[in-house]
């Protein structure tokens, strides 16, 4: 609620001091800040009347002075160009400029040279400069997602642009919150390394006056860690209702995008929304499993079937009049019921034509249960499944992988084998650019359980108790994460300080940002674990929200520049 | 949440760049000031303190030509304030309607017809402006150029938006002076319940006494008042509810207009990108309208050039004949 809620405040301070009919014009970033919190409706109210882009603005060339501008955009030098032919000839009458993140002095002079007419009114940095749709989890929506895979002597300028974007979309949550954290970083993450210690150079040396805010009792954590320390979480099929929309439909930004599913009438919309925020049936189901969820959808398709009964005895001036005033409700309540019952159908379809229950289940035993040679038949049984998909299959094989990779590699060899001859169209060598990535000797946390006696321990335990739900049995690595610095023994070897920083007790606020990308699954883990009240407050933060086509597209660029960069060296 | 304020260092640098472009108008000012302090020396005789006083009293100021000059707002500007005007005095007269409503349905002894003329006065003059309000908000998306049909559609959804609310507000507000006349109503037949069982005791005290004409016609004047008032309501319930229905009228027109929030068209992003799409829409109608115009010309040439070869050849033919 605390990143939301602050998004919405910048928003409220930008546009209720300034009267009159207002333009608001936005980049192709900020549009995602703003549209998932702030809606159309409420805009109108702030007396709103237009929103445009900076990109497409120059487009039309008609003044209208009698509109203020207000902008709100990320202090890039493309958008301080774009800003500076605009201001040299000035559409609005006033102009209001917001920037989402720390100005350089340098883009100021280049303003303050082009605005000869003095149409500029104010210049402020208002720190939104984060995607935040859900109360305990943002994202930096980054296009390039794939870098921190990159050798830094590959493509330096790239890792660079990578580390500066990260680092400020960092700096921007701590501002919004008004804290300055002690740093921590996972060790064996070049790229997390390079991001906690440029991150603390900016807070306690750069800009250490804008960072000193009032001392708290503790100071907060920022930890920063890898997505490759757990690779499993993002080529998991999902059964929980926000991870499984994302996982087998796609959610961007809170929406969910319906063109690509081909089976739709056409008069149906094409893009819905899915807002904790706004929609108080998926605030309530979205981290519900899909049994559960179809219940609950029983339940509210036959609440609204009363409803719509009701309203169709009309017969006196009485229920005239109340069916009017209903309406509007009524109107709501129809869209919402047909959207929820519209997704669920598309997802239970994608579910039987894929066979996703069998293959999830072997998914959940290689990740969560032992026994080898048991899951080499499993996994060889599905690649000979014609009803399996390529995709799916892909994902089986890198999951055997990561698990047995120092086990048995002559049957390891057969199962690539077999994939290539079964799935064509994936290039050799992606399993294996896994393993280089994502071995067992990149990654630092007990991923499968079997490195720490206590999670042996623990494993065989859960494996005597039974599981709950088989499906959704699987616990990110996260979680171990999270209970650790709850109970103050995350391993300082493994997860050393920036600079000569300690830790004093417990920190009550921790941000961990995942260098390459959250799950709906880990945000599912944050949100349960803030709900047991355990006196820690954990936001998690990433690069981008993963599910497993985008893991595994990343994977590839990855790899193709890395096969590129190996030759050009 | 954080802020950083640098309008202060802006406006500095601002000032420093404007400096640095003024030296055309120092000069100016410069050679403007030399005839001054001539005139100045050569008709009085002052010491040099007091010959530089009007040297800067009549030193230009900053130009002012440079200003920024703000344009007229176009046409439809002027139909929203007003309509946004006519919304305020909207709420103004429906805070009247609350008072007149009160007062109408106080019990009175004296006579209340003129209070009723004045709910019933009040009660159109809000539908006019409602409707009025309404036509011309319709009329907004008509006018005016088309790159700023977003921005007016915006502006005419704000005050749809307020108009509906209006509109509910008022409904409700006529609904319940409706329940509570016809609870009114049915409160006068309980008075006539009373004049019946007048009219049997008086109708026992006659036939006692063998006469008393007087009291039928006591009886008869009751009875005629008690019908005139019924009357009366009737035809008020009957306005009220033509009032009603007017209303509903008025608000499904304007719900066209507003949107449903948590929808996708609710949405800022999905409108920006409506918007860019339409842009590059316009920019390939605009392509083709260029492309369809040189054509246009093209034929346009093409007859001229077969006029001209007909009105030769008529004059070619006349040439002959006449020679």
């Amino acid at each position: 609620m605390v990143l939301v809620t602050s998004v919405r405040d910048y928003i409220n301070r930008m546009l209720q001091d300034i009267s009159g009919m207002k333009v608001l014009i936005l980049d192709s970033e900020t549009v995602s800040n703003v549209s998932i919190v702030y809606s159309q409706s409420e805009l109108l109210q702030k007396e709103v009347f237009l929103v445009e882009m900076i990109d497409s603005i120059s487009v039309s060339k008609e003044s209208m002075s009698h509109l203020k501008a207000v902008y709100f955009i990320r202090p890039t030098s493309d958008n301080i160009q774009k800003l500076r032919y605009q201001l040299a000839n000035p559409r609005f009458g006033e102009y209001h400029l917001f920037f989402s993140n720390l100005l350089k002095d340098t883009q100021i002079h280049i303003l303050a040279d082009s605005d000869e007419q003095e149409v500029v009114q104010q210049v402020q940095e208002y720190y939104a400069d984060f995607v935040s749709g859900d109360p305990y989890h943002f994202t930096l929506n980054m296009a390039s997602n794939h870098l921190y895979m990159i050798p830094a002597v590959v493509d330096p300028s790239g890792l660079q642009r990578f580390s500066d974007r990260v680092v400020d979309g960092i700096a921007a949550v701590f501002l919004a919150l008004k804290r300055r954290p002690v740093i921590r970083y996972q060790r064996t993450s070049d790229t997390a390394k390079r991001i906690a210690h440029e991150t603390a150079k900016l807070m306690y040396q750069h800009e250490s006056a804008l960072f000193d805010f009032r001392r708290t009792e503790s100071s907060p954590l920022l930890l920063v860690i890898d997505r490759r320390d757990d690779p499993v979480t993002p080529l998991l099929n999902q059964w929980t209702y926000q991870a499984m929309v994302h996982e087998l439909i796609g959610l961007q930004d809170n929406k969910v995008d319906l063109k690509s599913i081909g089976s739709l009438p056409k008069d149906q919309q094409v893009e819905v929304v899915l807002s904790s925020e706004q929609d108080a049936f998926f605030k309530s189901n979205m981290y519900e499993n899909f049994g559960d969820i179809g219940m609950n959808i029983k339940r509210m398709v036959d609440d609204f079937q009363q409803v719509a009964k009701s309203n169709q005895n009309i017969q006196t001036v009485e229920d005239m009049a109340r069916f009017v005033d209903n309406y509007p409700e009524y109107k709501k309540m129809q869209g919402n019921v047909s959207k929820h019952v519209t997704l669920v159908t598309e997802m239970s379809k994608l579910v039987e034509a894929r066979k996703l229950m069998t293959v999830s289940q072997t998914e959940q035993d290689l990740a969560c249960n032992g026994g080898q040679g048991a899951a080499y038949e499993a996994v060889t049984d599905l690649l000979n499944n014609e009803s399996v998909s390529d995709i799916d299959r892909l994902r089986l094989v890198m999951l055997y992988a990561l698990r047995y990779e120092k086990e048995n590699p002559v049957q390891l060899m057969q199962l690539f084998n077999k994939l290539a001859s079964r799935s064509p169209k994936y290039k050799p060598g992606l399993v294996q650019f896994l393993l280089k990535q994502a071995g067992v000797e990149k990654r630092t946390g007990d991923l499968f359980g079997n490195r720490d006696l206590l999670n042996i321990a623990r494993n065989m335990a859960r494996g005597l108790k039974g599981v709950e739900n088989v499906y959704t049995q699987h616990q990110p690595l996260l979680f171990q994460t999270m209970e650790s610095i709850t109970r103050g023994r995350l391993r300082d070897v493994d997860y050393p300080f920036v600079g000569d920083h300690f830790q004093q007790g417990r920190p009550q606020e921790v941000v961990i940002f995942m260098v390459g990308g959250t799950t709906y699954e880990e945000s599912r883990s944050v949100a349960l674990q803030n709900a047991t009240n355990s006196g820690v407050r954990f936001i998690l933060g990433g690069t981008a929200v993963l599910n497993s086509k985008r893991f595994l597209k990343d994977l590839e660029e990855a790899q193709r520049i890395s096969r590129s960069g190996s030759h050009m060296v | 949440m954080a802020t950083r304020n640098r309008t202060t260092v802006y406006r500095k640098h601002r000032d420093a760049c404007k400096s640095a472009r003024a030296p055309l108008s120092l000069s100016a000012s410069d050679s403007f000031g030399g005839p001054v302090i001539e005139m100045v020396s050569g008709s009085f005789s002052r010491s040099n303190h007091s010959s530089y006083a009007p040297l800067n009293s009549y030193d230009p100021g900053p130009s002012s030509s440079d200003a920024f000059t703000i344009g007229m707002p176009p046409a439809w500007v002027d139909d929203s304030e007003e309509i946004t005007f006519n919304i305020q005095k909207v709420r103004d007269k429906m805070n009247e309607l609350a008072k007149a409503h009160s007062k109408a349905l106080m019990p009175t002894f004296g006579d209340n017809k003129g209070i009723h003329r004045e709910v019933e006065m009040l009660t159109h003059e809000i539908t006019d402006l409602l409707r009025k309000s309404e036509k011309r908000l319709q009329m907004l998306s008509t006018r005016g150029p088309s790159e700023e049909s977003n921005l007016r559609k915006n502006v005419q959804r704000s005050l749809a938006t307020d108009l509906q609310n209006l509109s509910m507000e008022l409904r409700r507000k006529q609904s319940t002076y409706l329940k509570r006349l016809q609870q009114q109503k049915e409160g006068q037949d309980e008075v006539d319940l009373e004049f019946n069982v007048n009219g049997k005791m008086s109708r026992l005290d006659e036939e006692d006494e063998l006469g008393g004409m007087g009291f039928d016609e006591h009886q008869t004047i009751k009875l005629k008042e008690g019908q005139h008032v019924s009357a009366e309501r009737e035809r008020e319930i009957q306005q009220v509810l033509g009032s009603v229905n007017d209303l509903a009228q008025i608000m499904k027109d304007l719900s066209a207009l507003v949107i449903d929030q948590g929808t996708i068209v609710d949405r800022i992003d999905y409108n920006v990108q409506n918007v860019s799409t339409s842009v590059e829409e316009g920019y390939k109608q605009l392509q083709k309208a260029e492309r369809t115009q040189r054509e246009g010309a093209m034929v346009k040439c093409a007859t001229i050039l077969l006029v001209l070869c007909l009105i030769m050849i008529v004059l070619l033919i006349l040439k002959n004949i006449l020679f």
